[in-house]
């Protein structure tokens, strides 16, 4: 190694040094005034511009949600923090405006970070802020987005969700997010966010030393969010809507889907909540009223709730004792007021008994006997197979179920109960009581395929995008996910049964039987509570029966299928059958079915 | 023990520890405004720097250097590991992630790159011929294409310059230097066809700035307006209002040296200056005394790093150089930057601390 060469580095290390040197003092010594004046006056600021969400439409154009301008005020702590009780007292006395603590915190705590001070001003307040501006030194108004829901979103408040500001997770996980981004937080603002989000703006803008912009220098445009038209029929939302809350009931759930497609036409979760006070903001006060809310109106029932199914469960029972060949399609069974499996006792829900009857009587008039006989026979484990095979205790679609039905077996028990399974529980599952549980969403499922030939389809929200860079509507199409190796002739056996639910001589639904338009349906009623009597009679709200009607319109060829569930309805056929007959009867009234 | 403690170049030493104070204390002002608490952070790497500087001089740096191709190995599989575990930030995948902390590998690939050079020369003892040259640079550009490709322009080139000037001290052949300067500049239209834009633009930004003042060289005015407006003695700190208002995350990394000049002025950041120049002369002066080839060779690459990065980012700081993304040794905010940077300035106090006691001994 020379050691010449070491002198050469050293002398490279002096150059650089003497030139940076020189730099410095250039820059901070010779110049120094003239950057301080420049530093005093020329602030660039980079500002976000956000994008306008896309627009919400239902499957027929009707506008759901969409963006619309809204004022407000901000600022920026480090120009504020010397007077800011002065401050704090002009916007009280001007424009009306109190601070809160919390944002008065951060004025005197933070620095450069912007701070709103107040969101959606009024006109008036707009007005008198341009007007008064000398008395607002170093408080800007800009304008932002506000998601505005339409009257037809108001039946809507758990489908559409809602809208809110990126969390901090959210915020680090995704670049393209900033904070004040308005970005989906539950419903289909969340599901359809990536639609719906638009990318923001940048805009670097001269402010001078009391943070006024001087002028413009760059400026690169939002891109809006793409609009989209969901599966939902405003229309038939708003109908079953006000059935259910003509009915006089508490707390459900409707869903009406398309069959053929599995498109979802309406989802109503009962109690709504107002989806616009949501949006822009509640008070404390009314925040805890939503939340004390014994009915409560934030949870989603139609996709989040689990229930019993009750009878409407016979259906996927009836459907897998003919595949199985335990029983033939024309088959009468003796079916009495009893079934006892050693000194246990199960009764019909009719003390009568329903005498000799085939699949379809069964169907008819709900009858218990007869399908404890063919539950022990099928067994719990080909029930559960077969409830499997229609998509129940799966997410057919992940992006709108957030829940699974849960379908009991042995193992299961064995897992969760602790306890074997006992063959009462076979009796008890082939009604659908005992441990099943389901989402009324996914009472749906039992009949999708029962109607449509066997296709088991994934549900589906959205009907179409706006493609921003193909600059069309691109309409989704349905998938099929998998098709039932089950013979066409036992849906129409099925069918006929449901047919006679409600045109039969003793059908459980024959109040239905009145519509001008052939229906067929299921009742359902699910036990809460162990009644200790027959006629005991329950006071109770909490613990009154669970009410279920699935229902399907047109007979001939279904394009409604609307299932009705009323948390703790008592029964059926009292509380979910008139409910489907006043959507029927609306929709009929409305040109909806014909 | 105590013996060994009395070796260390203990001028070196608290020059450091100086630079590591002075790098809480200001990345406290470049980020509390904004409820961050990074100091704290940064402060905790300064505690670990502090205890890596102090005890790791104690091992002999020829055990550190025997295991060289291993922790080249080491560091090339860590390298790796980042495209298939890395965390993604601003763009660019450079970080691990180790549940509460991230680490940079390529920080610390700065360091194995002068300790897999240093082994290499070391064993030829004869001047460095171009076979030599050609296998240590084979060598080196594993962890600089990997790096290149991250995308860290400016990283990959600081895995370079050590290797370089250490080439240039084992006495490589003029001709070769010419031929290497040559085959650059002949590449170089074919290394900007290569280029990401954002790099491209902020060259472009760096040759005129006025073009286009407010995209790729608003960093660059921004910083200079802030060094500049600091004037003699700063504006005192805290009070920085331009840095304060760069709206950019850069602050408290790169441009950690805007805050310092703005706040402290000519008078600070011109001793700062001087410190990373008296630090590499240093090792330098010690390198000229040494007969140990791999101890002459980790002084010369360390010095020739810390000299380096430091002058090019401040030198971007300044509006002399482009932007590229590199920080200031000891200084800019980061954890993994100041770990690497201790952990060779640790194994330069072990060549100075085993040269000197073995002198003693003879």
């Amino acid at each position: 190694m020379k050691s010449g060469r070491l002198r050469i580095i050293a002398l490279l290390f002096l150059i650089g040094y003497l030139i940076l040197f020189s730099r410095l003092f250039y820059l901070q010594v010779l110049k120094g005034d003239f950057y301080r004046k420049l530093s005093e006056k020329n602030h660039i600021r980079i500002m976000v511009v956000n994008p306008p969400r896309g627009k919400i439409y239902d499957r027929n154009g009707i506008l759901l949600a969409y963006d619309e301008p809204s004022f407000q005020i901000y600022t920026y702590p480090y120009m504020v923090k010397k007077r800011l009780k002065l401050l704090k007292d002009r916007l009280k006395e001007i424009l009306g405006i109190e601070i809160k603590d919390d944002i008065y915190e951060r004025l005197k705590k933070g620095y450069a970070n912007k701070v709103i001070l107040k969101k959606r001003l009024t006109q008036e307040q707009i007005k008198k802020f341009i007007n008064h501006w000398q008395d607002f030194e170093g408080l800007f108004l800009e304008v932002q987005p506000r998601r505005v829901y339409t009257e037809y979103a108001r039946y809507m408040p758990h489908l559409l969700g809602y809208v809110g500001y990126p969390s901090k997770n959210e915020l680090n996980k995704n670049p393209m997010l900033t904070p004040d981004m308005l970005i989906g937080k539950s419903g289909v603002e969340k599901i359809f966010d990536r639609y719906l989000r638009g990318s923001y703006g940048m805009r670097a803008v001269v402010v001078d030393a009391k943070g006024r912009i001087v002028k413009t220098l760059w400026e690169k445009q939002p891109r809006r969010g793409s609009d989209i038209y969901l599966t939902i029929d405003a229309r038939v939302q708003k109908i079953v809507y006000e059935a259910f809350k003509q009915s006089g009931q508490k707390s459900g759930a409707v869903v009406v889907v398309n069959p053929k497609d599995y498109s979802i036409i309406a989802l109503l979760s009962y109690p709504i909540y107002d989806i616009q006070k949501f949006a822009d903001g509640l008070s404390v006060k009314e925040w805890k009223a939503l939340l004390k809310n014994r009915y409560k109106p934030l949870f989603n029932k139609a996709l989040d709730g689990l229930y019993p199914p009750g009878s409407i469960f016979k259906i996927t029972v009836a459907l897998a004792a003919l595949q199985e060949g335990v029983v033939a399609p024309y088959q009468k069974i003796f079916s009495g007021a009893e079934f006892k499996i050693g000194k246990w006792v199960y009764r019909n829900w009719d003390p009568r008994g329903c005498g000799y009857v085939d699949v379809m009587g069964a169907l008819e008039v709900s009858c218990d006997t007869y399908f404890y006989q063919i539950g022990v026979k099928l067994g719990s484990e080909r029930i559960s197979y077969y409830a499997r095979m229609f998509g129940l205790g799966e997410k057919l679609n992940p992006q709108i179920e957030k829940r699974v039905s849960r379908i009991p077996d042995p193992e299961w028990k064995a897992e969760f109960i602790g306890e074997p399974w006992y063959l009462g529980d076979t009796v008890n599952y082939s009604i659908g009581q005992g441990f099943l549980a389901i989402t009324p969403f996914d009472s749906t499922k039992i009949l999708v395929p029962v109607l449509n030939g066997g296709y088991l389809l994934k549900p589906r929200l959205l009907k179409a995008y706006y493609d921003m860079s193909k600059m069309r509507f691109i309409t989704v199409k349905t998938e099929v996910i998998r098709k039932l190796n089950l013979k066409r002739f036992y849906f129409r056996v099925i069918k006929k049964g449901l047919y006679d639910v409600v045109y039969g001589k003793n059908g459980t639904a024959k109040l239905l039987s009145t519509l001008p338009v052939k229906n067929a349906g299921k009742t359902g009623t699910a036990q809460v509570f162990r009644h200790k009597k027959r006629k005991e009679k329950i006071e109770k709200w909490y613990l009154q029966n669970h009410a279920w009607f699935v229902d399907f319109v047109p007979y001939r060829k279904p394009e409604y299928l609307i299932s009705v569930f009323v948390e703790h309805g008592i029964g059926g056929a009292r509380t979910a059958v008139p409910i489907t007959k006043s959507i029927i009867q609306k929709m009929y009234g409305e040109g909806l079915i014909r | 023990m105590k013996g060994k403690f009395k070796n260390y170049d203990f001028f070196l030493l608290f020059i450091v520890f100086f630079l590591i104070g002075w790098s809480v204390l200001n990345i406290y002002s470049a980020t509390v405004h904004e409820y961050s608490n990074l100091y704290i952070k940064q402060g905790l790497y300064g505690l670990v720097s502090v205890f890596i500087l102090l005890l790791f001089p104690l091992i002999n740096y020829r055990k550190v250097v025997h295991f060289a191709p291993f922790i080249y190995v080491l560091g090339v599989v860590m390298l790796l590991s980042v495209f298939l575990f890395g965390v993604t930030i601003l763009g660019a995948k450079r970080w691990i992630s180790l549940g509460f902390f991230t680490i940079q590998p390529s920080e610390f690939m700065k360091y194995v790159v002068i300790l897999i050079t240093a082994y290499i020369l070391g064993v030829r003892k004869e001047k460095v011929d171009l076979k030599t040259a050609i296998i240590v640079l084979l060598i080196v550009s594993v962890p600089f294409v990997l790096t290149l490709k991250q995308p860290d322009l400016g990283t990959a080139l600081t895995i370079l310059i050590p290797v370089v000037f250490m080439l240039f001290a084992g006495g490589i052949s003029h001709r070769y230097i010419v031929a290497g300067i040559t085959a650059v500049i002949l590449s170089s239209p074919f290394i900007w066809e290569h280029m990401k834009d954002y790099q491209k633009e902020r060259i472009l930004a760096f040759i005129d700035p006025q073009a286009d003042p407010f995209k790729s060289a608003y960093h660059l005015i921004q910083s200079k307006i802030a060094i500049g407006s600091g004037g003699i003695t700063g504006k005192g700190f805290m009070h920085g209002t331009q840095s304060k208002l760069f709206f950019l995350p850069e602050q408290h990394t790169d441009f950690i040296f805007a805050t310092i000049g703005e706040e402290w002025g000519f008078v600070f950041s011109s001793i700062i200056l001087t410190i990373y120049l008296i630090v590499g002369l240093r090792m330098l002066y010690w390198s000229n005394k040494i007969r140990d080839d791999e101890g002459k060779y980790i002084l010369i690459g360390t010095a020739s790093l810390i000299v380096l990065q430091a002058f090019i980012n401040i030198a971007m700081t300044v509006g002399m150089a482009p932007v590229v993304g590199i920080t200031l040794p000891f200084l800019s905010y980061g954890g993994s930057s100041m770990v690497a940077f201790s952990l060779m300035v640790a194994t330069a106090l072990s060549v100075i601390r085993v040269y000197r006691e073995e002198k003693l001994h003879f």
